[in-house]
């Protein structure tokens, strides 16, 4: 693919990522044929910023993990009273992280 | 998430259930009322869905099975998932399959339904407007 065009990706959605990832996923994508552009410009990419905020709001039923995909992960949150509180607490400070890692895994089979 | 991840935060999340379970029972014994963990219960002073659940627990580990649907219905489920969930996980590590982990999957997948997803979010907000009208 053009490098303009894949810089261009990476400056947009750089913070749909961890800082890490961000090297590799622009290797990858120099060296994708142009043909996956359209597959890979319509991943329906989560923000974490966006999963932070429904974390702190409604964290304690679960509602965060649902909406990162996490479906049976929010459901024990939410029988669970937010894992006591405690799983609710705790996920504050992960949902960003678990956004991004989540946004790799959706990206990752056309990447590749 | 993988199986073994998976099953870390199952065993992790059922042995504090009963560490949780036995320190409330000890308390409840002793008269020491309630401690109250829930957080949105605490801020808002609404009961959160599964407010109740475990005196719910606690009512069938004394065998009051209409107690526990009364204080709330979802501590019947969470008995059920306490009683299987760590023979599961021992059934599995013991005979290396992953029959757990692939129920785990194959049930988000069902729950992913659209008809499912609206009929499960329709229980838990009735049984949640029930929690609230009882005030538990």
């Amino acid at each position: 693919m053009e490098a303009q065009r894949v810089d261009m990706f990476i400056l947009t959605n750089a913070k749909y990522f961890e800082s890490y990832q961000i090297n590799g996923i622009r290797d990858r994508l120099v060296a994708l044929d142009d043909s996956r552009w359209a597959m890979i410009s319509t991943v329906q990419l989560k923000d974490p910023v966006i999963s932070l905020v429904i974390s702190i709001l409604v964290g304690h039923f679960g509602i965060d993990r649902m909406v990162i995909g996490d479906l049976g992960l929010g459901i024990l949150k939410l029988l669970t009273c937010g894992g006591l509180g405690i799983w609710t607490l705790v996920d504050w400070f992960l949902i960003m992280g678990l956004t991004r890692q989540k946004n790799m895994e959706k990206i990752q089979p056309y990447l590749f | 998430m993988n199986r073994n991840k998976l099953y870390v935060f199952l065993s992790a999340a059922c042995t504090t259930g009963i560490i949780w379970l036995a320190i409330t029972y000890r308390r409840e014994a002793s008269n020491g009322g309630e401690l109250g963990v829930c957080l949105f219960k605490r801020l808002t002073n609404i009961p959160c869905p599964s407010c109740g659940s475990t005196r719910s627990v606690l009512s069938l580990l004394k065998g009051d099975i209409s107690g526990a649907l009364m204080w709330n219905p979802i501590g019947i489920i969470l008995m059920v998932f306490l009683v299987i969930t760590p023979g599961w996980i021992l059934w599995d590590l013991l005979r290396q399959k992953s029959s757990l982990f692939d129920f785990y999957r194959k049930s988000e997948l069902f729950l992913q339904r659209k008809w499912v997803a609206t009929a499960a979010i329709l229980i838990v907000l009735t049984n949640w407007i029930w929690t609230i009208y009882k005030g538990n």
